[in-house]
């Protein structure tokens, strides 16, 4: 179980989240909804320690640790996953090496078992032609599958997905959607999705979070969320250029 | 509040200033503990210290030669000009000159090459890995960034430091020796005397170079890992790594001919 309580985080003054409250149990698929910038990012970036709260709690499984030191995320990091937004491979390095890196590391494999393993589950995702080759001479969407590959080689019990199917065509998107359906119902692994694709929310999630000035304006199953009275949430939802909702941009 | 926002402005320097000076710190550390034990007890990339002291030294070995080869000539050129005005004193100049470069010159001169070299080299790429995230991405790999990007460039940079700095310095003296002979007549038997070099004289020098080798990844891998935005802030990093490492030389040769002079004292 996770949650964040009362969290603020500002940059250089700016604030970005202003006392955020969410929980997200276990086995259950949220989505993080919001405009651009809102910070949806930022806040599942917390939940694993790559960035610290100016103030606020954040508690796993009953322990509070958003003030752990960072030795002691390294235990964490084991069980919670997380695909970055930008499809981060290392790009010194091949696929199936990006993918072996976490089984050595987190998992003390030797190099050559782990690479093994590594070629297994890109095989898995229909990477196999690719395993050899560098991110640079990748599609974004097959450095987006193999980022999730990565990211789901210590079979986590969490998995933090930014925006996983921004980037690929229909059929991979339904895809990776069909995937985080099955980790959570075959495998009960919780996935936290941010998440701009309004035919994979709609599809999957249990519950959604819409993320709006720097907190949760609305969070409920899919039904109440495209029920909401609410006409920011509805401006969102129906993807409407004007209204109520105060954005910055043009 | 109009008045209170200058000196709030200054006070967030100043504590941006003492933050990067602790991370500056905790990435030394981190490097020197990495270097002596972490380092060697995870799981490493196999032929990674080789691959980097590959860079360092093919990188840099001709613009080192040119340089230090350059210098030794203009020095020993000016220095006989100089010896030759009221009495002659040509006989000196090669064993000074020996000095002088095992002393200080030739690890100075050749940790400054580095410096812009090296330095520029290892803040762009910890620097674009750190903007495209994927330092994040090591993180969450159970990977320690300074282990994994920093350790293996600093171990070759010491190496090859000390290796190109002995390098240099046989080239400069060579040249030097050559500027004697073609341009003063010094017989080179009398250019190659070393007989003002003392082992007190190699250990400072070598000690130097060592420092130099150390201090340039650490200082760079800093500005790298601190890389803000995009490609300018990869741009500002590698920048600030260039004058940083250099900036880093000058104070370690001012430090370490200090301690000197205090040890062996002015006979130095
Ligand atoms: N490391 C950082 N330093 C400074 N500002 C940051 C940093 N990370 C995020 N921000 C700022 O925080 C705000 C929220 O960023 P975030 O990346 O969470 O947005 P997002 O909701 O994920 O948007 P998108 O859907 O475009 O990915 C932005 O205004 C961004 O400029
Ligand atoms: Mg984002």
């Amino acid at each position: 179980m996770i949650e964040l309580r009362g969290v603020h985080k500002a940059f250089a003054g700016r604030p970005v989240l202003v006392d955020l409250d969410l929980r997200c149990d276990r086995g259950e698929v949220l989505f993080i909804i919001g405009t651009s910038g809102v910070g949806k990012s930022v806040t599942i970036k917390h939940l694993v320690g790559l960035l610290r709260v100016d103030a606020g709690e954040i508690w796993l499984d009953g322990r509070r640790i958003d003030a752990l030191p960072e030795r002691a995320f390294h235990a964490i990091r084991r069980r919670v996953a997380m695909v970055f937004q930008g499809a981060t491979l290392f790009d010194s390095m091949t696929l199936a090496e990006n993918v072996a890196l976490p089984l050595r590391k987190h998992g003390r494999m030797r190099a050559a078992a782990a690479l093994a393993d590594a070629r297994r589950r890109l095989d898995e995702v229909g990477l196999a032609d690719f395993v050899d080759r560098y991110p640079a001479e990748l599609s974004d969407g097959m450095r987006k599958r193999g980022a999730i590959a990565r990211a789901l080689t210590l079979d986590p019990e969490v998995v933090l997905f930014d925006e996983p199917t921004t980037g690929l065509d229909p059929i991979n998107a339904r895809r990776v959607d069909r995937l985080i359906r099955e980790l959570a119902d075959r495998r009960g692994v919780t996935a936290i999705v941010v998440s701009h694709d309004l035919a994979s929310i709609f599809a999957i999630a249990d519950r959604i979070a819409f993320l709006y000035q720097g907190g949760v304006r609305a969070c409920g199953t899919p039904a109440e969320i495209r029920g909401s009275d609410d006409p920011v949430v509805q401006q969102f939802i129906q993807g409407r250029a004007s209204g109520p909702m105060e954005t910055p941009g043009f | 509040m109009i008045a209170r926002r200058p000196l709030t402005a200054i006070g967030r320097r100043a504590l941006d200033g003492v933050d990067a000076a602790l991370e500056l710190g905790r990435v030394a550390v981190g490097t020197i503990v990495g270097a002596l034990i972490s380092y060697w007890r995870g799981p490493r990339r196999r032929g990674e210290i080789a691959r980097q002291m590959y860079f360092i030294g093919n990188r840099s070995l001709l613009f080192v030669a040119v340089t230090l080869g350059f210098i030794g000539m203009v020095m020993v050129y000016q220095t006989c000009l100089l010896t030759t005005q009221v009495v002659d004193g040509r006989g000196q100049v090669g064993a000074q000159f020996a000095r002088l470069l095992v002393l200080d010159v030739g690890p100075s001169l050749t940790a400054m090459m580095l410096a812009t070299r090296v330095g520029a080299g290892i803040a762009a790429e910890i620097g674009s890995m750190k903007v495209t995230e994927q330092i994040d991405a090591l993180r969450m790999s159970g990977v320690t960034p300074v282990d994994y990007l920093v350790v293996p460039r600093f171990l070759a940079s010491v190496i090859m430091t000390v290796v190109l700095t002995m390098f240099g310095m046989a080239v400069a003296w060579g040249a030097g020796g050559l500027t004697g002979y073609y341009s003063f007549q010094i017989n080179p038997r009398t250019f190659f005397d070393l007989s003002m070099v003392a082992p007190a004289h190699v250990w400072l020098g070598m000690t130097k170079a060592a420092a130099y080798g150390a201090a340039i990844p650490i200082v760079a891998g800093f500005c790298g890992l601190r890389a803000k935005g995009s490609s300018e802030g990869v741009g500002a990093a590698t920048t600030a790594a260039v004058i940083g490492s250099s900036f880093a030389v000058l104070i370690i040769d001012f430090t370490i001919s200090a301690i000197g002079l205090i040890i062996w004292g002015a006979g130095l």
